[in-house]
């Protein structure tokens, strides 16, 4: 598979700091891709370092199978952390602008940003200046600059933070949408919550330096543990005195056992079905949080930050 | 380096500050405020008129019948010549009461509570010691006054020459006054009156001057701007830093170019008859400005704003604020108005130390040299220096400036010092920014 997007060892101090140390991934083409880690991971650096708005100190970064030229910085949306609008310009205008000096021709501009602003049902405000728009208008306006020469990569920095519990779900509907059309979307948050909600990738990192990358559906399996999840027609007393359990307990419904060490799951399972009627029986699947934390347990990096 | 991109850049920046209110208010007054001063100046210096009450204290009892009838003289002549205007002397004698002292006191009480305007004391023992005193509550009216003491030195002259038994009617001969007219010798033979020189020259000084202060500024808050925008990093990821800051630069030039375009189609189509008759010659009836002229101030103006716009931008860029930016930007400031403590070097003593200092000297060149070249022909390799310094300096500093630039616009959170900024410069290019302060937010 292709890649959109590819760091090979790449790093960058800031005077005696290391932001960003070693640090290598690999973006497929058509993902979503979460770059994951708490704030002052050094995932704004890594970001900046793919635009080229920021050059890494060593290391390589590919876009597109080549480092980053003016052709290639056309078909990326960039939308930074720090993100914000000329306020005295006209919408139209503003679009305008940013379609401009992406290159797209004025002719497809217009139709696009008509379209965009048709969806997100901003028509009427589109000879206001950005200082007449709600905040939450103003964020729609901006999602429309980052989108408005159809790129094939997406970058997004921080792209929930400040947005509206409906904006949010909008941009996540949005980026769901984009993927489905077989675009790259590369992200950053600091809120895993999100992250495993979209991703299809991600990257960890902590402390300047990636502690876990990979597929979030394999990081699942692998990190699983023997915990299980069992909907199960028997009370807790019972389920306690099935072989092999070495704790459980209850929420809607089901029970999550763990079973003791050196207990065959199989085994156990049979055992349980002699007895009672099992409806649903899986493993159960860690949070991305817990992965996280383990993670960087086994990295050694003690977590001092706290994750939201 | 995309030329689309800067064009781009250029467009925005044009277009959205030409469509500001505020470009079209200012391009309206600021002609109104110009010809207002204008106006008040001329009114003020040639067409002084108004009754001049004045007690004449004539000590010696002779001078106040003779100065009477020359200041009435004066009068009507000035009136036939300057179209009726002129100021209109009411005087009226007073002896001296008690001692000399006294006399004043009361008179000064009159001053004061305005039954008069002034009090001439004509006292033999100061006209000795050439001295004449007049009192009054208003001691700036410089034509009255000139009149006035034309007026008694004429009286005394008379007096004198009668003294020494010579014929009367010689005092007015000898009066007579020869006015020294300057003229301008340049390179094409052709000769001016250096009245009209100066006034047009003074006209493109301030353009120049005015291009440096209030557009060299503007640079420095749109760049503050961008960043308060939070604006900058989006479009960083479009257009390069070094083409984003072209782009503004040029962009903002030319909305003054258009400031000044709209001004000189005014000035053609509406010629005030009294800037008309300064600026033109009775035979071609068109502002004569020499072509070297032009082509000086094209230069000037051209290197003088790039040099301006650079230094504003590079103190923009590391800011936050105005206020933040303020303290620095006082910097370029004070070279600019320091053309005005250089000028009467530069126009009484052009080739002393001071205006050559002045006029090579890259931060005050594009006016001091300006000036120089307009109003005489200062030495060849002093004009081939001061535009060479003056180019490098400009590439210098837009070099030094862009790096400045490209680094201080990420910069967001705390205000960084100047040695901070000064090692911003030595980052190899593409090599820029620090993270935001803010990035762990």
């Amino acid at each position: 598979m292709d890649s959109a997007v590819e760091l090979q060892d790449v790093s960058k101090s800031f005077g005696k700091f290391r932001a960003v140390d070693g640090l290598s991934f690999r973006v497929p083409k058509g993902v979503v891709f979460g770059l994951l880690g708490p704030n002052g991971a050094g995932k704004t650096t890594t970001i900046r370092m793919i635009m080229n708005i920021t050059a890494p100190d060593s290391g390589q970064i590919l876009v597109l199978g080549r480092p980053l030229d003016r052709e290639t910085q056309n078909r990326i949306g960039y939308l930074p952390e720090e993100r914000g609008l000329y306020r005295k310009m006209k919408v139209m205008d503003h679009l305008m602008f940013l379609a401009d000096i992406k290159s797209v021709d004025r002719r497809t501009a217009r139709q696009r940003i008509g379209e965009w602003l048709d969806k997100m049902e901003l028509r009427p405000w589109l000879r206001k200046k950005v200082d007449e728009l709600s905040k939450g208008m103003q964020q729609k306006v901006q999602f429309i600059a980052t989108i408005v020469h159809d790129p094939e990569i997406l970058i997004l920095d921080e792209v929930f933070s400040g947005l509206d519990p409906i904006n949010a779900a909008l941009v996540k509907e949005y980026l769901i949408d984009f993927r489905k059309r077989g675009k790259t979307i590369l992200f950053s948050t600091h809120v895993l919550e999100q992250a495993e909600k979209l991703c299809d990738e991600i990257c960890l990192m902590s402390k300047s330096k990636k502690i876990l990358e990979g597929n979030l559906k394999d990081l699942k399996l692998r990190h699983a543990g023997d915990e299980l999840r069992l909907a199960i027609q028997a009370t807790p007393a019972e389920v306690a005195a099935l072989p092999g359990v070495h704790r459980s307990s209850a929420a809607n419904g089901e029970f999550v056992i763990s079973l003791a060490p050196g207990t065959d799951r199989r085994d156990f399972l049979r055992r349980a079905l002699e007895r009672h009627d099992i409806r649903a029986f899986s493993q159960r699947e860690p949070e991305l949080e817990e992965i996280y934390l383990a993670a960087v347990r086994e990295a050694g990096l003690e977590e001092t930050r706290t994750i939201e | 380096m995309s030329g689309k991109k800067i064009f781009a850049v250029i467009r925005r920046e044009y277009i959205e500050r030409v469509r500001t209110k505020a470009f079209w208010i200012g391009t309206a007054l600021i002609p109104v405020f110009f010809m207002a001063y204008i106006g008040i100046q001329v009114a003020t210096s040639h067409n002084a008129a108004g009754n001049r009450t004045v007690a004449v204290v004539d000590v010696s009892g002779r001078l106040y019948e003779p100065l009477a009838r020359d200041l009435a003289e004066r009068e009507s002549r000035a009136r036939a010549e300057r179209g009726g205007k002129s100021v209109h002397w009411i005087l009226a004698p007073r002896p001296v009461t008690g001692d000399l002292a006294a006399t004043k006191e009361a008179l000064r009480q009159e001053v004061l509570s305005k039954k008069i305007d002034g009090y001439l004391v004509l006292d033999p023992s100061l006209i000795e010691k050439d001295r004449i005193e007049y009192y009054s509550g208003n001691v700036s009216e410089y034509v009255a006054q000139n009149q006035l003491e034309r007026a008694v030195n004429h009286v005394l002259l008379k007096e004198r020459i009668e003294k020494r038994g010579l014929p009367a009617d010689l005092s007015s001969e000898l009066e007579r006054h020869a006015d020294l007219r300057p003229f301008k010798v340049t390179k094409a033979g052709a000769t001016e009156e250096k009245g009209a020189a100066l006034f047009t020259v003074l006209i493109f000084m301030i353009i120049l001057y005015t291009t440096f202060l209030m557009y060299g500024m503007q640079n420095m808050k749109g760049v503050i701007d961008e960043k308060t925008n939070r604006i900058v990093e989006v479009i960083i990821a479009s257009v390069r830093p070094t083409e984003l800051m072209i782009g503004k630069i040029v962009g903002i030039g030319l909305v003054g170019l258009t400031q000044y375009l709209i001004w000189s189609l005014i000035a053609m189509n509406l010629t005030l008859p009294a800037i008309a008759g300064i600026l033109t010659t009775p035979e071609s009836g068109i502002p004569q400005i020499p072509i070297s002229m032009i082509l000086y101030f094209i230069l000037f103006f051209v290197f003088g704003y790039f040099l301006y716009a650079s230094i504003y931008t590079a103190i923009g860029a590391p800011f936050n604020t105005d206020q933040e930016a303020q303290q620095l930007s006082m910097v370029p400031m004070f070279f600019i108005v320091s053309v005005w403590a250089f000028f009467p070097s530069l126009m009484n003593n052009p080739n002393g130390g001071v205006a050559i200092f002045a006029s090579l000297f890259p931060l005050t060149s594009p006016l001091a040299m300006f000036l120089r070249t307009s109003m005489g022909q200062p030495p060849g390799w002093q004009v081939a220096l001061s535009i060479v310094l003056l180019i490098a300096s400009t590439l210098l500093i837009a070099w030094v400036a862009g790096r400045v630039y490209r680094v201080g616009i990420l910069m967001y959170g705390k205000k960084p010092t100047i040695p901070e900024i000064a090692r911003w410069v030595r980052y190899r290019p593409g090599q820029a920014p620090q993270p935001a302060a803010r990035e762990a937010s």
